[in-house]
């Protein structure tokens, strides 16, 4: 039964971290390409933003399985 | 919201075209369109030219571009200090001006060069008297000997001064000394006293090992070194008085005739950039014509404005816009006081098409909704509804700053509505002193009732937003692209029905009936979105997923909260608790203004602005003073 459970525990934690890692990676190349490119057009910062922004999504996506691991698995 | 433009035609005589377009430049409403495309109808393109200037126009553009340039630079070579306003109208005085105005300039130039020299020498003269000052107490206990040389040098590392010493030996077989004294600036002052037949030998030995000599210039020599040293002292005094003379000269200068010079070099601005605009202007025969936008409520008003102004010689036509021209129009955005300062976020994006919809409102409404959503803390937006009434009332002249301090102060408001429903003040602080219960639900440990309340938000805001998109397709008659749109709300709703019968939520004998719609609508929405569509629809339900953020991030926050209080009471003492806590909660309210506003701005911009926006308009830029 512990054993279970310290299963369910791992893939959840998977679940979240890896996508978290993905994210970051994601979000470390465009934020430096960001960086470079707002530098020469201030103008484009709202694009910046959303493109930084738009790989969280996988994070999110990672919470939610995370969280109907931990939930729903029985 | 996209105010309605109208797209008109200025005619009137070739002769009164610059007081049209001074005119209209004081009204500030018009803008010139250079291109022709969609003015001039067809079969007269013949007929009509690009306005060019007359003889006399084109000397004085010549002369005053001259007479910019002379101002610009003398300008720049003043110095910057503060200066009254001129109220003097240059318009009669231009000519005395550019009469004028290269004297002044070569003076000036003259000025700053004998400036720039004596600064210069100044510096050098410092040098020397450092050098000297710090070599005084070590020249007192050498005689002076027509036999000796004697050779100042600075050495910026004192391990040099080992290597030097060898170098020095092996040259003059031990017959030399060597000096240092520190300096003020950190380095040492050496002075090595040679036999003169040795000299050139030590200087080129230096010069190898990068020690830099000190030379003096040809005006030393001769002199003893207590000559040298008062000759130093004077010649700086001397200098320090010539740079204040010239100082104060160039400030009298810059008082009396900055003011009027900049005066001048704005009217020559204003101008040129008169005799320029022309350039956009068109010409028959006899007529000129002006293509451009104005605002549809000023036509009216400026059509009048002409009449009265040049007694009917010039005639305002508002022209019928066609389909083509909707990609030209440029755009004003006019929103009410609520929503004005949230175009702060709408300034982010690019400007929405003509035909499109202005993004303000929908921030305005949503934004501070999302904002309440993730921060939830009746604590926290009490706080930023403070600081956001301080910096409105401290900062009311900075335009960005205030509209900023009035969205934070309309999203704390929020904060606090939602903050009582959850149940938090400074985190869970009303369950711990006064056994307070929440509202509605208490996020730390609902998770999953809040996930379904995040992604109902994010079902509510998607559909919203496709819904616009069917109204926006039909009004522009893209009915393919409506009928797709309306087949993903059909199927997002079909999806979400047979979720919920699998959950148990509905019915569970409903599920089968809307399988059976969702497939039977599956060709039509190939037809209508391409073979991508499903691949779309897939997208937005990432979208209504992506939702789930309002949840997960408002839950970071009420974690950080409930650490925050945990680890005050952890002290066992009512001020350090204090400290504790309100630093943590201090961090808290940092992250609470940039997380929720960064999140609340994405899901706009990407989840909701994707299903219905357009952009690509161009700002409207006036002619204006």
């Amino acid at each position: 039964m512990s054993y279970e459970k310290v299963l369910i525990a791992l893939c959840a934690a998977l679940a979240i971290g890896l996508t978290a890692l993905a994210t970051a990676w994601a979000q470390s190349k465009i934020g430096a390409a960001g960086a470079g490119a707002l530098a020469e057009k201030p103008e484009l910062t709202g694009t910046i933003v959303i493109l930084v922004a738009i790989p969280e999504t996988m994070v999110i996506l990672g919470f939610v399985v995370s969280t109907m691991i931990l939930f729903t698995v029985k | 919201m996209i105010v309605r433009m109208a797209k008109v035609e200025i005619v009137g005589a070739k002769d009164l075209l610059q007081e049209v377009l001074a005119r209209l430049r004081e009204l500030g409403v018009f803008q010139i369109e250079p291109a022709t495309v969609g003015f001039i109808e067809e079969g007269h393109e013949d007929d009509i030219r690009s306005f060019m200037l007359d003889e006399k126009s084109v000397f004085e553009r010549l002369f005053l571009e001259e007479l910019r340039a002379k101002v610009g630079d003398l300008l720049s070579s003043l110095p910057k200090v503060q200066v009254r306003c001129s109220y003097l109208d240059p318009r009669p005085v231009i000519d005395t001006v550019a009469a004028i105005v290269e004297r002044h300039r070569v003076a000036i130039k003259e000025k700053n060069e004998r400036m720039d020299a004596l600064r210069k020498e100044r510096v050098e003269l410092e040098r020397y008297a450092a050098f000297l000052g710090t070599l005084a107490p070590l020249i007192g206990s050498v005689h002076e000997t027509p036999d000796l040389d004697f050779i100042g040098l600075t050495i910026r590392e004192p391990e040099m001064v080992i290597r030097l010493k060898e170098a020095l030996s092996r040259i003059t077989d031990w017959k030399y000394d060597l000096m240092t004294e520190p300096a003020a600036d950190g380095t040492l002052v050496g002075l090595i006293t040679v036999e003169k037949d040795h000299a050139d030998r030590v200087k080129k030995t230096l010069s190898d090992e990068q020690v830099p000599e000190l030379i003096f210039p040809p005006s030393f020599t001769g002199l003893s070194f207590p000559e040298k040293v008062k000759y130093v002292n004077t010649r700086a005094a001397e200098h320090t008085g010539d740079i204040e003379r010239i100082d104060a000269e160039l400030a009298r200068f810059t008082q009396r005739w900055m003011p009027i010079y900049r005066s001048v070099r704005d009217w020559i601005d204003d101008r040129l950039s008169l005799l320029s605009t022309t350039a956009s202007a068109f010409e028959t025969r006899m007529c000129f014509f002006i293509n451009g936008w104005m605002a549809a409520k000023d036509v009216k008003k400026v059509r009048g404005e002409l009449a009265e102004a040049f007694q009917g010689d010039v005639v305002l036509a508002e022209k019928e816009m066609h389909e083509e021209d909707l990609d030209h129009v440029p755009i004003i955005l006019k929103n009410p006081p609520y929503f004005k300062p949230f175009e702060i976020f709408t300034s982010m994006l690019p400007l929405p098409s003509y035909t499109s919809y202005d993004p303000t409102p929908f921030i305005g409404i949503f934004f501070p909704v999302f904002f309440g959503m993730i921060l939830g803390d009746a604590g926290y937006g009490l706080l930023l509804g403070a600081i956001a009434l301080y910096v409105m009332k401290k900062y009311r002249k900075l335009h960005m700053v205030r509209d900023g301090a009035k969205v934070l102060l309309v999203a704390s408001l929020y904060s606090i509505f939602f903050g009582v429903l959850f149940g938090e003040f400074f985190g869970d602080l009303p369950e711990r002193f006064f056994h307070l219960q929440p509202l509605c639900v208490e996020r730390r440990t609902a998770v999953v009732p809040m996930i379904f309340f995040a992604l109902a938000v994010g079902v509510a805001h998607v559909l919203l937003g496709l819904v616009f998109g069917v109204i926006s397709g039909f009004q522009k008659k893209e009915k393919k692209e409506a009928v797709y749109k309306l087949l993903s709300i059909v199927m997002i709703l079909g999806l979400i029905i047979v979720l919920a019968s699998y959950f148990e939520v509905f019915p569970t004998f409903l599920a089968r009936p809307v399988i059976i719609a969702i497939l039977f609508l599956t060709p039509l929405l190939f037809f209508t979105g391409g073979l991508l569509a499903p691949l779309e629809l897939l997208k937005s339900i990432g979208n209504i997923i992506s939702y789930v953020r309002i949840m997960a991030i408002g839950l970071t926050s009420v974690l950080l909260a409930f650490v925050a209080n945990n680890l005050g009471g952890l002290t066992g003492d009512v001020v350090t608790g204090v400290v504790v806590a309100g630093l943590i909660h201090l961090l808290n309210i940092i992250l609470g203004v940039f997380s929720p506003t960064i999140h609340s701005l994405r899901l706009h911009y990407v989840e909701f602005f994707s299903k219905f926006m357009e952009h690509g308009g161009r700002r409207f830029e006036p002619l204006k003073k």
